[in-house]
């Protein structure tokens, strides 16, 4: 298949890039599949049995929280990935390394940031083998469609970030492609640079004698892919999958108050908290049967009593896009604290709203010596942190290698990423003070007393071993370990090594 | 800057008032002058050029007679620098093909490395016979031979910093900027220049401003040295200091040093500095360390009519100077012509390279056997005893430097005076003061096995002063702040927060000391004093030099394997440990 340079580079400017025919692909994903492994992990499924197509003259957005494998699926449609299993299409040809109809806007802008604005956009159409002859004017009509007129010696961290993705969407358009691939294009523009952004976007695609032809984008912007898209591939995460295809027949230009363009926003938020947060009730347990452990969803503790005093302020319920939107985080991040929040307890999530349960109020209300106690009560009524607690307490120095802690967590969740799940392990049982974490020796262990803290929302920096109000603090967790005849209390004697107090606590992420 | 070159040097009313008709005008608001300079400069450069090609052609003369005069001092700095200069571009050249074949060849990559930390840890000395004989057979009738020998021992001084921070920078080009280019079907050619290059700029451009420094190093022996019973002299600064040395001659001693000073002080202004600052273009992130920096002679050379229409040449039109290159319109997946070719020319290297090491590690092996057990015992023992002369050299060193380090990294006014001196001192070879200090031992009866770790530690002590000023520098205010608010102060305040905080790079000041300091070893424990008279002392780089000067090549291969061993397996065990270690806990990150 011949590149479509080799069309533009005839006199003519405006090649007439899709043909009427509204059933041709352009480029199609079938049955994608794809694997990684990580340089020190296990292999995880990033994408499984992904189909999808792009027709002409039409923009198609994946939606989903991070980690579903957008970014993914887009790289290995634009060929700069090749997939595990299945094929991509362009053109109804089988992908032969890169795709040669796409240019991409990233994310993170990626301009040259030793070439200025001119020189970027140059120095791509030179590589793409545009007769030098072309090349001036070529530069000079991108700049001028994206408005970067007046900024064409400058270097690109003399740009703000709005203006340095401006470039990067004339780098892209100077090559003529026939679809533009998006990654989170507007995720590092303030928002409302972003706003005119995304107006200019359609307004440059809508010019029906041009390319590019369609527009794939990746976002996890609810009202940003409902303003852009006429197709939205809404994608689940664990591995990425497809989980509803919503057609958006609204006219252009949309008006964000319009009530068919809410009604779509509110179809999204049910989707995705259908497939998220479902309220399919988890077969409730009889006390004594043993459940299968819970994968803990990536959320600080300090993210977890957040959401918790958020929602105490707001009379114990809220809408969770709406704590999204508020918060100013990406809904996927907010959905892990929810689900966390939801797993120790504290939360009810029915439909869209996250509502405050007894336990969660009675946290709340709690001084923060009686927060840490409930914590590592619910703690100890999830599987994995009493497995964890029970084998420790059978070891004789009451420590535990991390090996066997993670090998714990490999036997009980085969699927997750081990390395992962034992971060999220290690913080919430250091908040709760339930275990200590030596990062020297790599052994967990309890901790020597359970000392007052000030304040539980920075994390365990226990300021040595405090010997003032610790006493109280030695009650047991209200569930006692099933078999442990032989240890009244769990801090043995040779616990005087406590980690000393490091630069680097685990609450850097 | 960039504005300057904008408006062509000229003030902008001009340019309206007069449309096209500035030339005449604008001619004398560029300083002409400048182009002046700069051609009589062109013409010195070629009338010297000229001089070195007689002087390389000329008939061989086993033993050359230096000229002890003071007027001689800048024809043989002249010839000095440029040797240099030329091993500096071998080194360049070298650079470039061994890191791209490591950083894109992963077979490769598992044997070039580890090989580059061995060649690095080998001492200059021992590269010297086999080169010197093997060359000076090739060229047997002019001095070519002996030239190339002197230029190739110079980049073996140099070459291996360079090679590793390319490497490095090819390593860690930044993810979404390989994406980008890949997407626009950028070819090796242009991700090389565009990309790759462009981003290892910075770090290639300070590696070679030390790696420099690290040729010069070696200069007195360099180009004067005895091989058995043979005796070859080039020329040169080096070898003016040698038999200035040996004659016992004070004012040329001092004459020597004051022109190595000149010469490296001019390097610095008219070479380094602009490219450093020129090399700021390529930072990727804001605000680095070096945004004060200025070269008045970059500045000097931008306002040069002839600079400017190289400028202009070079970079203005980049779209037409490069036709050359349109062919790639087709989609080139991976796994084409091309690219199965290089892979293939590369496999072939690759054989062809690890036969010839195997080749050399047997001939290396049958040397080796040529030695007997007690000497080989004795080797062990130097190598001993030379181990704890470094280690005492790092230590002495980092016991006075970390102090003044934090002096003067701490105080912005005193850091901006200090830093560029402190880098001119540390380019100076430390060999060409070895002979002041030993008219000072001798007179204060210090004996050489203890003087010898003086001198090392005079040729190593500012790498770790170097990296103490960067490291109390990079200490964040906030930090200093906090302490201050807390009344931390005094021996607490060092302890607790200024040593964690130049930890790391107090640590790589010491790796490169030592690995300097095993190196000096072999000029610091064989000193040949006035009337060619030979002090030495019981020591793994006395016993080096000895092998060299007596021919000696069991002996010489012996100590370097052993030397190289000790280098490399303290490097991993001890240094790399505490490397990690630093990056680890005290890295002050974002």
């Amino acid at each position: 298949m011949a590149l479509d340079i080799k069309e533009v580079k005839d006199p003519a400017p405006t090649v007439p890039a899709a043909p009427a025919a509204g059933t041709l692909k352009l480029c199609e994903a079938r049955d994608v599949s794809h694997f990684f492994t990580p340089p020190n992990g296990k292999t995880v499924q990033a994408l499984d049995n992904i189909n999808l197509t792009i027709q002409p003259r039409e923009v198609v957005t994946l939606l989903g929280p991070s980690g579903c494998g957008k970014s993914t699926l887009l790289r290995i449609m634009a060929g700069l990935i090749q997939p595990t299993k299945g094929q991509v299409f362009y053109h109804d040809q089988p992908l032969k390394g890169l795709n040669t109809g796409v240019s991409i806007v990233f994310q993170s802008f990626a301009l040259f940031p030793w070439m200025t604005v001119t020189e970027n956009i140059q120095t791509a159409l030179q590589a793409y083998g545009v007769p030098p002859a072309e090349i001036e004017e070529k530069v000079q009509k991108s700049i001028q469609m994206v408005g970067l007129a007046g900024f064409e010696e400058t270097y690109p961290r003399e740009l703000s970030g709005g203006m340095q993705q401006r470039v990067g969407i004339a780098r892209a358009l100077s090559v003529d492609p026939e679809i533009l691939f998006m990654d989170e294009p507007f995720c590092h523009v303030d928002a409302l640079t972003a706003e005119s952004l995304r107006a200019e976007v359609i307004d440059i695609w809508a010019a029906h004698d041009k390319n590019p032809s369609s527009i794939l984008m990746v976002s996890h912007d609810i009202a940003e892919v409902v303003y852009m898209s006429d197709r939205i591939i809404v994608l689940g995460a664990n591995p990425g999958h497809v989980v509803k295809i919503v057609e958006n027949k609204l006219p252009r230009p949309r008006d964000y108050r319009s009530p068919d363009f809410t009604k779509l926003v509110e179809l999204l938020h049910e989707i995705i908290t259908g497939h998220e947060i479902p309220d399919v009730p988890e077969p409730q347990l009889a006390p004594n049967e043993l459940p299968s452990a819970e994968a803990l969803p990536e959320a600080l503790p300090s993210e977890i009593v957040g959401i918790l005093e958020y929602l105490d302020a707001r009379e114990g319920k809220e809408d969770v896009f709406r704590i999204a939107a508020e918060t100013d985080r990406e809904f996927g991040a907010v959905i892990q604290v929810v689900k966390a929040a939801e797993l120790l307890d504290f939360v009810d999530t029915p439909k869209r709203m996250v509502v405050l349960t007894p336990e969660g109020q009675r946290f709340v209300k709690a001084t923060s010596q009686e927060r840490q106690n409930i914590w590592r009560e619910q703690l100890l009524k999830l599987r994995l942190f009493k497995q964890v607690y029970e084998m420790m307490l059978k070891h004789p120095r009451k420590k535990l290698d991390t090996d066997l802690a993670q090998e714990i967590i490999i036997f009980n969740l085969p699927s997750e990423n081990y390395g992962k799940i034992f971060e999220t392990f290690t913080q919430w049982a250091q908040f709760g003070n339930l275990f200590a974490y030596d990062e020297e020796t790599q052994k967990l262990f309890f901790p020597r007393k359970r000392a007052y803290k000030p304040r539980p929302k920075t994390n365990g920096k226990t300021e040595g071993p405090g010997d003032s109000a610790g006493s109280a603090a030695l009650g047991e967790p209200s569930v006692p370990p099933a078999t442990s005849p032989e240890s009244s209390a769990p801090t043995p004697p040779e616990q005087s090594v406590a980690a000393p107090p490091k630069p680097d606590e685990p609450s850097k992420n | 800057m960039e504005m300057k070159n904008l408006l062509g040097g000229g003030p902008l009313p001009f340019k309206k008032v007069w449309g096209n008709a500035t030339a005449l005008l604008s001619r004398y608001q560029k300083a002409w002058w400048i182009d002046v300079i700069l051609l009589l400069g062109l013409v010195g450069l070629i009338f010297g050029m000229a001089n070195v090609a007689r002087e390389w052609t000329g008939v061989h003369r086993p033993k050359i007679d230096i000229d002890l005069s003071l007027w001689a001092l800048p024809k043989y700095t002249f010839f000095s620098l440029c040797r240099g200069l030329l091993a500096y571009l071998i080194s360049l050249v070298f650079t470039l093909v061994y890191a791209y074949w490591a950083a894109k060849d992963p077979v490769a990559e598992k044997v070039l490395i580890p090989l580059l930390d061995i060649l690095q840890s080998i001492p200059v000395l021992t590269f010297m016979p086999p080169l010197v004989l093997a060359l000076v057979y090739f060229f047997p009738t002019s001095n070519v031979g002996l030239e190339l020998a002197a230029v190739i021992m110079m980049f073996t001084g140099q070459v291996w910093n360079m090679t590793f921070s390319l490497y490095q920078s090819l390593r860690t080009v930044p993810h979404h900027l390989e994406e980008a280019a890949t997407v626009y079907r950028f070819n090796w050619f242009q991700k090389a220049t565009k990309l790759e290059l462009p981003f290892a700029a910075i770090g290639l451009v300070w590696n070679s401003m030390m790696s420099m420094a690290g040729g010069w190093f070696f200069l007195t022996v360099n180009e004067a040295f005895q091989l058995g019973d043979k005796d070859f002299r080039l020329p040169g600064l080096g070898s003016y200091m040698s038999v200035a040395v040996a004659n016992g001659d004070w004012k040329a001693q001092v004459g020597a040093v004051v022109a190595m000073t000149l010469m490296i002080v001019a390097l610095d202004q008219f070479l380094w500095r602009p490219l450093v600052v020129w090399a700021q273009k390529f930072r990727v992130e804001e605000g680095s360390a070096e945004d004060f920096m200025h070269s008045w002679f970059l500045d000097f050379l931008r306002r040069s009519q002839i600079f400017q229409l190289l400028e202009k040449l070079f970079h203005r039109k980049p779209a037409v100077a490069a036709p050359a290159a349109p062919a790639p319109a087709a989609p080139r997946p991976l796994g084409t012509l091309g690219f199965r070719l290089a892979r293939g020319l590369s496999l072939v290297f690759f054989l062809a390279l690890v036969a010839g090491l195997l080749y050399g590690a047997w001939k290396l092996l049958e040397l080796f056997r040529q030695v007997d057990l007690p000497h080989l015992g004795l080797i062990l023992g130097e190598a001993a005893a030379t181990l704890g002369r470094v280690l005492a050299a790092v230590a002495v060193s980092a016991l006075w430097t970390i102090p003044v380090g934090l002096w003067i990294g701490l105080s912005p006014r005193l850091s901006r005076i200090a830093q560029p001196i402190v880098q001119i001192v540390a380019s100076f070879p430390a060999p060409m003061l070895f002979p002041i200090v030993l008219m000072v031992m001798k007179a204060t009866g210090v004996a050489l096995a203890w003087g010898s770790i003086f001198l090392m530690i005079l040729g190593t002590q500012w790498y770790i002063l170097f990296n103490v000023v960067a490291g109390a520098m990079a200490i964040p205010s906030d930090l200093r702040e906090s302490a201050k608010m807390f009344h931390i102060t005094g021996w607490r305040l060092f302890r607790k927060v200024l040593l964690p905080g130049i930890f790391p790079f107090l640590v790589t000041g010491m790796i490169t000391a030592a690995g300097n300091a095993w190196n000096t070893s072999i000029v610091s424990e064989y000193v040949t004093d006035k009337g060619g008279q030979v002090l030495m002392t019981f020591g793994l780089g006395a016993q080096i030099t000895d092998a060299t000067n007596k021919a000696d090549y069991p002996m010489l291969v012996a100590s370097t394997v052993v030397m190289a061993f000790l280098v490399v397996s303290f490097n991993r065990l001890f240094w790399k440990r505490l490397y990690r270690l630093a990056e680890e806990k005290y890295a002050l990150g974002k």
